[in-house]
C-alpha cells in the first residue's frame, strides 16, 4: 500500500514537473513561437482537429493500412513461411533470400515503387505490406525449423501421419516464433507506414505531421506524434504482446 | 558434412545459390522485354552503374555518410542510454514510473520525430542524428531498465548475505544480469535505427543512401535506385554477420541466457 | 499442460478480446449515430433532388473555416468551385456521395447552391 502511494506520488510529481517546465520553456525561451508550443496549445490542437473531423480521418486511414498489412501478413505470410520451412531443402534455400529482403525495408523500395505506381495509395500499401510480410515469413520459417527433431521422431515412432506431425508438433512449436514475427513485422510496418505517408503525401498520420511542419503548426506535430506513439502502445499492449506471451506460455520452448 | 575449405566453399555456394537464381530470373525478365527499361533495367546495366559509382566515389561518399551517421548515433546514444537505464533501474521509486514513459517513447518511431526535428534544426545531418538518437536511446534505455529490474532479487540477497556492498551488487549482479536485455536492446536499435536512417535521409538531407535512391527516383534513374537497394542490403548483411551475430554469440556464451525481444 | 492453458486463455479473454469487443461496440455505435443524424444535415430543399440520379450543385456549410484538408476531401466527391466563409461550393456531386458527405459529424448543413450563403 505504501509502495503504491509512493509510485502514484512520483507519477504526479514527474507529470507536473514536466508540464510546468514545458510551459515555462514555451513562455520564456528566446525562440520563435512555433518552436515550442506550450502543452495547452497541443491540447487545443487536439480539440480543434477533432472538431474539424480531421484527426479521426487521419487515424482511420493509417489504421486501415496497417490492418490490411496485418491481415496479409497473417493469411499469406504465415502459410508461405510454414510451407518454406517444412522441408529442409527449401528452408535452407529461402533463408538467405528472406534475410536479405527483410533487411532492405519497404521504405528502401519506395523510390522504385514511386516510379512504378506514382504518388498514390498503391505505393504506400506495397511498401508497408512488404515491410510486414518478410519478418512474418522469415520467423514462421524459423519457427518450423526450430522444432526439435526429437519431437517429430517421437510422433513418427508412434505411427503418426505427416499431417498429424504438422498439426500436433510443427505448427504449435512454430507458434511462438510466428507470434514474434507478426509483432516484429507490424512494429517495422507501423514505422514504415508513417514514413511512407510522409513521402507519398496523400493522407494519414504521417502526412498530418509532415504537412503540419510545412505550416509551422508545431502543436499539431506534437499531437500527431503523441497519437502515433499511443496507437502503437495500444495495439501492442492489447493485441500483440498478449498473443506473443500466450503462445510462449503455452508452447514456448527455448531453442537456440 | 565436409570440413575445411571445401565445406566453407559449399556453405558459401549454398548461400549464394538463391541469389544467383534471382539474378538469372531478373535477367530473363528484362530480356523478355515485359516491362519498359525504366521500370526494371537489366542486371548488367545496374552492375555497370554500380561499378561507375564505385569508381567515381559517389557510392562511397553516400555509404560513408550513412554508416557514419549510424556510428555517431550509436556512440552518443548507447552509453547514455545504458548508463541512465542502470541509474533509473536501481531506484525503486523511479523505475516503475519511467518504464511506461520509456515504453511510450520507444513506441514513437524514429521517423515520427522528423517533422519536429526539421522544425528545430532544419534540414541536414543534425536532424538525422537527432532522429537516430531518439530511435536508439529510448530502445536501449527501455531494455536496460527492464533488464535491471528483472534480475531476481534472490541474487541480490545472496550477495548481501555474503557481506557484499552495494557496489558489489551493482557490478556483479545487476549489470551482468541485465546484459542479455541490454544487448538485445542494442541489436534491435541497430535494426530500427538503420531503417529510420534510410527514411530520414530521403526527406531531410542531401547525402546518404536514402537520399541517393529517393533522388534517383525523381530523375527516373532506376539503375541507381537498384544499386542503392543492393548496397543497403549488403551493408545490413555485413553488419549482421560481423557485428550482431558475434555479439549474440558472445552473450550466449558468457551468460548463457537469451531473452525475448521487446 | 491443459491446466496451465486455462489461465493463459483467461488472460487473453481479459485483455485482447475485451479490447476488440470494446472497439467493435464503440465503432458500431458511432457509425449508427452518424447515420441517424445524417439526414438532419441535408436541407429539405435537396431531399427531392436526392431521389434523382442527376449530379447536384451544393453548398456545404461547416462550423469553421475549411482547411486545405476539407477542400481536398470534397474534391474527391465533386468539383470545388469556391469557398465563401465557412461554406464550400461543390458541383457535380452524385446523390450517393451527398449522403456520404452528410454522415460527417463536422458538416453543419448541406444546402442547394442557389440559396445565398454567408
Amino acid at each position: 500500500m505504501e509502495r503504491h502511494w509512493e509510485i502514484v506520488s512520483t507519477w504526479v510529481l514527474i507529470l507536473a514537473a514536466t508540464i510546468a517546465a514545458w510551459s515555462l520553456g514555451a513562455a520564456t525561451l528566446p525562440v520563435p513561437d512555433y518552436f515550442l508550443p506550450p502543452p495547452s496549445a497541443v491540447l487545443s490542437a487536439f480539440v480543434e482537429l477533432i472538431a474539424k473531423g480531421m484527426l479521426p480521418i487521419f487515424v482511420a486511414e493509417s489504421l486501415r493500412r496497417i490492418v490490411l498489412a496485418a491481415l496479409l501478413g497473417l493469411f499469406v505470410g504465415v502459410p508461405i513461411g510454414l510451407l518454406l520451412g517444412v522441408s529442409r531443402v527449401t528452408a535452407d534455400f529461402a533463408y538467405p533470400v528472406l534475410n536479405f529482403f527483410q533487411s532492405v525495408s519497404g521504405i528502401a523500395w519506395l523510390p522504385l515503387m514511386l516510379i512504378w505506381f506514382g504518388f498514390g495509395e498503391r505505393t504506400i500499401l506495397v511498401a508497408v505490406n512488404y515491410t510486414v510480410l518478410f519478418p512474418v515469413i522469415f520467423n514462421a520459417l524459423l519457427g518450423i525449423r526450430s522444432v526439435p527433431q526429437i519431437y517429430v521422431n517421437a510422433l513418427r515412432t508412434l505411427g503418426a501421419s505427416r499431417w498429424r506431425i504438422v498439426r500436433d508438433v510443427l505448427l504449435p512449436g512454430a507458434l511462438p516464433n510466428i507470434a514474434m514475427g507478426v509483432r516484429l513485422g507490424l512494429a517495422y510496418g507501423w514505422r514504415a507506414l508513417i514514413a511512407a505517408e510522409m513521402l507519398v503525401g496523400a493522407n494519414g498520420l504521417g502526412f498530418m505531421i509532415f504537412n503540419a511542419q510545412t505550416f509551422h503548426l508545431t502543436a499539431r506535430i506534437m499531437l500527431g506524434m503523441g497519437i502515433i506513439g499511443a496507437l502503437w502502445v495500444v495495439l501492442d499492449y492489447f493485441l500483440l504482446r498478449p498473443l506473443e506471451e500466450a503462445t510462449i506460455a503455452r508452447w514456448g520452448m527455448v531453442q537456440r | 558434412m565436409m570440413h575445411g575449405w571445401r565445406g566453407d566453399l559449399l556453405a558459401v555456394g549454398r548461400g549464394a545459390a538463391p541469389f544467383a537464381l534471382i539474378l538469372i530470373a531478373w535477367a530473363l525478365v528484362t530480356r523478355a522485354n515485359v516491362l519498359p527499361a525504366m521500370f526494371l533495367p537489366p542486371p548488367a546495366d545496374v552492375a555497370r552503374t554500380g561499378w561507375d559509382m564505385l569508381k567515381d566515389g559517389s557510392l562511397w561518399t553516400n555509404i560513408g555518410a550513412s554508416v557514419g551517421r549510424v556510428l555517431v548515433s550509436l556512440v552518443i546514444s548507447v552509453p547514455l542510454a545504458v548508463g541512465l537505464g542502470i541509474f533509473v533501474g536501481l531506484r525503486r521509486r523511479l523505475s516503475p514510473v519511467f518504464e511506461p514513459i520509456a515504453g511510450f517513447f520507444n513506441s514513437l518511431s524514429g521517423i515520427a520525430w522528423l517533422p519536429l526535428a526539421v522544425t528545430w534544426f532544419g534540414l541536414g545531418w543534425v536532424s538525422v542524428i537527432f532522429i537516430m538518437f531518439n530511435t536508439i536511446f529510448f530502445l536501449v534505455f527501455y531494455n536496460t531498465l527492464v533488464g535491471v529490474r528483472s534480475v531476481p532479487r534472490i541474487f541480490e540477497h545472496a550477495v548481501r548475505t555474503l557481506g557484499g556492498s552495494r557496489r558489489h551488487i551493482i557490478f556483479q549482479v545487476l549489470i551482468p544480469g541485465a546484459m542479455p536485455n541490454i544487448v538485445t536492446g542494442i541489436r534491435m536499435s541497430i535494426g530500427f535505427g538503420w531503417r529510420a536512417l534510410i527514411a530520414a535521409e530521403m526527406i531531410a538531407t542531401s547525402t546518404g543512401l536514402g537520399f541517393l535512391i529517393y533522388n534517383a527516383s525523381n530523375f527516373h534513374q532506376t539503375d541507381t535506385i537498384l544499386v542503392g537497394i543492393v548496397t543497403i542490403g549488403i551493408l545490413w548483411l555485413l553488419t549482421d554477420r560481423l557485428v550482431l551475430q558475434p555479439i549474440e554469440r558472445w552473450t550466449v556464451e558468457r551468460w548463457g541466457l537469451v531473452s525475448s525481444s521487446r | 499442460m491443459k491446466a496451465s492453458a486455462m489461465p493463459v486463455v483467461a488472460v487473453l479473454r481479459h485483455r485482447s478480446v475485451v479490447f476488440l469487443l470494446v472497439v467493435a461496440v464503440a465503432w458500431g455505435g458511432w457509425e449508427l449515430f452518424l447515420v441517424t443524424t445524417a439526414t438532419v444535415r441535408i436541407d429539405p430543399a435537396l431531399q427531392t433532388a436526392l431521389r434523382e440520379r442527376a449530379p447536384l450543385a451544393v453548398a456545404i456549410t461547416l462550423g469553421f473555416a475549411p482547411e486545405n484538408f476539407h477542400i481536398r476531401l470534397f474534391q474527391s466527391y465533386g468539383i470545388v468551385s469556391g469557398v465563401r466563409g465557412n461554406t464550400v461550393l461543390v458541383n457535380r456531386v452524385s446523390p450517393d456521395d451527398l449522403r456520404r458527405i452528410s454522415r460527417y459529424y463536422w458538416v453543419k448543413r448541406i444546402s442547394p447552391q442557389s440559396e445565398s450563403v454567408q
